[in-house]
């Protein structure tokens, strides 16, 4: 990773500086947005809030006057309805002091005449009666009702309730009771409900302050205050505008006061609101940055988680760019990730194969290469001295030429000595047949002897099988008449018994019995006969005995000659065998004669033919010569090339090298 | 700006409560047939006064021109009779009410009584208990009759830079007695007239209270100008005293132009009266609680105010010229 380039960055990094900003941006956003509703809110509900308060202070004012003024009725009431004479008047006057802690002189009665009443402790001063504010105004009515501010002559700024006195009389009476400012001030300011409110009251139509918080206020007109707050309420008050509103730094909320002419002004300063808004945009503003970190940690937790392998592919991916081929991926994860691993995985075992097979191909291919260079260096050695060798043969084919023609005059001489040779061996060969012929004509001869001699053998050898059969035929004979002999006998024998039967037959039987006893006499002729040519066959027998004796004599004596004749025969084959012999011997030396005369012919020739192919084998030396030159410059280019071959190997090795599988 | 956000959220809110409502059971609205049949209570504390009796005549009328029903019911000045009857209202099958307050500080507990929409009538409750054409106060400005009065006085008097007044409020804490008083104060204090009130206090609507007011005055022996009246009747109790003791040429003035009053102008009594239009409010309470009733929006009222709180039936001015027809 480090080895890349600075510009280069993770995806994990791409990824957070894309997902981040865009989180930021959400999370800025949302609380921008939260913020500014959280003010319009809290800005509504402070208002309201004022308004509410400022009701529920206005109430009870409200309660509070009615409860005076209704403390104040009831006793006038109580005055109007008992008609008391001058004692009595003044006994429920007094009756009235300190019974009111807010009209603690309780109340008191003036006279159109002048006449004034008040409680025994009371130390009020008047020295003007129809002259004082209270009575003034206490003739505008006849039941009791608040009048305006003013100072009295014991220097205290009071409101008198007051109203004209039903009673009978020419005069007519006021009957009044005093509320201290002050105390209208603190009920005013007691019954706020808000926090950081203040409220002040005015009398709407003079303008009177009739109470504030500030007592330096009470009793002053609205209309002589300066500042921009005071002023802004004044024109308010002016315009009748009573709506809540904003005045300077405050908001601003009015309430009439009903059965009075007094206004409630309450007011809030803006930065009470606004301080809240703005803890509350810091809260909003920190919980963002917190959940902007705590989001981002877990991005950035998921993302290297996420992107691990993905890194660990990069490392991997980057070792065999600089030819690293022994990582171990390892493919954990299931995803695209996992994949790329698995595939990068048999990439790697691919490429690994591919590497050691080019690592041993480029080792091969030196090895041969080198081989090749040493060979091509052998061949231009070779070349060179085949080339040296040319030359020389070049010198001896040369000398052979000379040395051919020198054997091809020889060898014509050798043939002329040779057909005179051939010549006189052919007159003997003539001599030697005409012995030959004569042997053979005596040879002839000899076996004409012989063919004679075994014809009479072969007649003699008939004439003893003649007479062999002839003593077959007597012995066939002597067979048959042998038979002849023996059914003489039986019928002989038959005819005995037929005569004896005869004569048992009595008459019957002698015509019978004398043909039997014919029978039996020519069975006894028969006998004698057959008797008779047995003797006569065997004297032919003998003489049959004697001839074949006779023939085999001769037979021998045949033999012994034929035996002579074909030594003859033999004595004269070996005489012709040898004068044949001789005359093949004869023969085949002609024959080699010729020959050796063929073979001189032949050798001038060739002597002649190889003299003239010396002359090509010159020719074709000398272009070997070239062709040798030729090659020892192309072995020189050989060299060069393998040499050039065996530094890319090399190269290819060291290239090769570079990867570690 | 701010408001109006808020008011468009509480409107959509509105919508969907109202839309909630519809879903989750307003039979009868529906059975009833929308604004033609809605089903109206009328809940009235007396028709003794002249101006009450007129006000329920015309919602009576204007019952029948936009076609729906209602049913009045007269509750005296009980607090606990008005939130009872409109608590079982809705049982009834009413889907609006039209409610004269007998105490305008009851107005939340009559409001809490049922989910109806609810059209005030006569009697003026506070400005917070009024929501956008759900609780709707139907009326005339108070502050105009006021000020149409002092405008008639300081007019008849010739525009003098001083007035010596006589006033004759109502009823204590009454929204007509308050506006009405004020307003003529304003009037003066705006045009930059010394007023001087020789005397002022709450006749409580009565003639017999006027004219007895009238004579304690006189025992005293001042001046005065003119005299303004919250109501009609006092001001005949006024006139009556004049008249008795020969100042039948100082103002009065009154408010209502009721029958009494009118003849006393017309035969040259009374000076001046403001028509706070019965009829005309009893139309527009119809009219809005129609609407109301199936969870409309009163915008398109005639008078209507901004906020959608109010609608005001003007005043019309009454004097000699043109009693006549108001006779």
């Amino acid at each position: 990773m480090n080895k890349v380039s600075k510009k280069r960055t993770t995806i994990r990094a791409k990824f957070l500086l894309s997902i981040l900003p865009i989180l930021a941006a959400t999370i800025i956003v949302l609380v921008a947005i939260s913020a500014q509703l959280s003010k319009i809110y809290l800005e509504d509900m402070s208002i309201a809030q004022l308004d509410s308060s400022i009701t529920n202070q206005s109430d009870n004012i409200e309660s509070w006057l009615n409860k005076n003024l209704e403390f104040f009725s009831t006793v006038k009431h109580t005055i109007e309805t008992t008609n008391p004479d001058e004692q009595q008047l003044q006994t429920i006057i007094n009756s009235t002091y300190g019974y009111n802690k807010y009209a603690p002189n309780g109340l008191y009665i003036a006279s159109t005449n002048g006449k004034f009443i008040k409680a025994a402790g009371s130390d009020q001063k008047v020295s003007n009666v129809t002259g004082e504010q209270w009575f003034v105004q206490g003739l505008t009515r006849v039941n009791m009702d608040y009048g305006t501010a003013y100072q009295n002559e014991n220097g205290d700024f009071v409101v008198s309730a007051s109203g004209i006195l039903l009673l009978e009389g020419d005069d007519t009476k006021v009957i009044s009771s005093d509320v201290d400012l002050n105390q209208i001030s603190i009920i005013v300011n007691s019954g706020v409900k808000m926090d950081g409110a203040k409220a002040f009251l005015v009398d709407r139509y003079d303008g009177t302050i009739l109470a504030h918080p500030n007592a330096s206020y009470v009793s002053t007109n609205l209309d002589d205050q300066t500042g921009t707050f005071m002023t802004g309420v004044a024109e308010h008050v002016r315009s009748r505008d009573y709506e809540s509103t904003t005045i300077g730094k405050y908001y601003v909320d009015f309430k009439q006061i009903t059965g009075s002419d007094w206004l409630l002004i309450s007011y809030v300063p803006k930065d009470l609101i606004l301080s809240n808004i703005r803890n509350l945009t810091f809260i909003l503003i920190a919980v963002g940055v917190l959940a902007l970190l705590l989001v981002g940690v877990i991005i950035w937790l998921l993302a290297s988680k996420l992107f691990r392998p993905l890194s660990e592919i990069t490392e991997d991916i980057t070792r065999m760019a600089s030819g690293d081929f022994t990582v171990d991926v390892t493919a954990a994860s299931n995803d695209e990730i996992g994949l790329m691993a698995e595939k990068m995985k048999e990439f790697i075992g691919s490429m690994r194969h591919m590497i050691s097979s080019i690592n041993a191909e480029s080792a091969k291919l030196k090895d041969e290469s080198e081989n090749s260079n040493r060979v091509s260096e052998s061949m231009f050695n070779a070349s060179q001295s085949q080339a040296e060798a040319m030359q020389g043969l070049n010198n001896t084919v040369d000398q052979l030429a000379v040395a051919v023609n020198e054997i091809a005059e020889n060898a014509t001489t050798l043939a002329m000595v040779v057909t005179d040779t051939k010549d006189n061996s052919e007159q003997a060969n003539i001599s030697m047949k005409e012995t030959v012929e004569i042997s053979k004509k005596g040879r002839d001869d000899m076996e004409h002897l012989g063919t004679a001699m075994s014809e009479i053998k072969s007649a003699n050898q008939e004439l003893v099988v003649s007479i062999g059969k002839v003593g077959a035929a007597s012995e066939e004979i002597t067979k048959i008449v042998g038979m002849i002999a023996e059914i003489a006998d039986e019928t002989n024998l038959l005819s005995l018994n037929a005569s004896i039967e005869a004569a048992r037959a009595g008459e019957a039987g002698r015509g019978f019995a004398v043909v039997a006893t014919e029978i039996g006499n020519l069975a006894q002729n028969s006998s004698a006969s057959a008797e008779t040519i047995a003797k006569l066959i065997q004297q032919v027998r003998d003489l049959i005995d004697d001839v074949v004796k006779q023939a085999n004599s001769s037979a021998e004596r045949i033999e012994e000659n034929s035996e002579l004749i074909h030594a003859a025969v033999e004595t004269f084959d070996h005489i012709y065998t040898t004068i044949q012999t001789s005359n093949d011997q004869l023969e085949a030396v002609v024959n080699n004669i010729q020959k050796v005369s063929d073979v001189a012919t032949n050798v001038a020739a060739i002597s002649e033919e190889q003299a003239a192919s010396t002359d090509e084998i010159l020719e074709t030396s000398k272009n070997m010569v070239e062709h040798a030159q030729n090659i020892t410059s192309n072995s020189q280019d050989v060299a060069a090339n393998s040499n050039e071959l065996a530094g890319t190997s090399q190269t290819l090795a060291d290239h090769v090298a570079q990867f570690r599988i | 700006m701010k408001k109006n956000i808020l008011r468009r959220i509480l409107s959509v809110l509105t919508g969907v409560a109202l839309v909630g409502t519809l879903f989750t059971g307003c039979t009868s609205t529906k059975s009833s047939g929308g604004s033609g049949g809605a089903k109206i209570l009328y809940v009235e504390t007396d028709d003794d006064d002249t101006f009450r009796a007129s006000l329920t005549e015309g919602i009576m009328s204007a019952a029948a021109t936009y076609g729906v029903t209602v049913d009045q019911v007269l509750t005296g000045n009980s607090v606990a009779k008005q939130v009872e009857e409109i608590q079982n209202a809705k049982a009834n099958g009413y889907t609006g009410i039209i409610c004269r307050l007998a105490d305008v500080a009851t107005a939340l507990q009559i409001e809490d009584a049922s989910d109806l929409p609810i059209v005030f009538v006569n009697n003026q409750p506070d400005d917070n208990r009024l929501k956008d054409s759900k609780y709707v106060y139907v009326g005339s400005p108070e502050e105009d009759a006021g000020t149409y009065e002092a405008e008639f006085v300081w007019n008849k008097l010739g525009k003098p830079s001083s007035v010596n007044l006589v006033i004759m409020r109502g009823e204590k804490g009454h929204s007509a007695t308050e506006g009405r008083t004020n307003a003529a104060r304003n009037y003066f204090k705006d045009q930059g007239v010394q007023v001087n009130i020789v005397f002022s206090d709450y006749a409580n609507w009565s003639t017999d209270n006027a004219f007895n007011y009238m004579s304690i005055i006189d025992k005293q022996h001042v001046a005065y100008d003119a005299v303004i009246c919250n109501n009609d009747s006092m001001a005949l109790g006024v006139v009556d005293y004049l008249n008795k003791h020969g100042k039948a040429d100082i103002p009065v003035t009154g408010v209502d132009a009721t029958a009494d009053g009118c003849a006393s102008i017309a035969a040259g009594g009374m000076d001046f009266t403001v028509l706070q239009s019965a009829a005309g409010q009893g139309e527009r309470a119809v009219e809005a609680i129609s609407i109301m009733a199936d969870g409309g929006s009163i915008s398109s009222v005639a008078g209507v105010t901004e906020n959608g709180k109010y609608i005001w039936v003007p005043f019309e001015k009454v004097d000699a010229s043109n009693v006549s027809s108001y006779q």
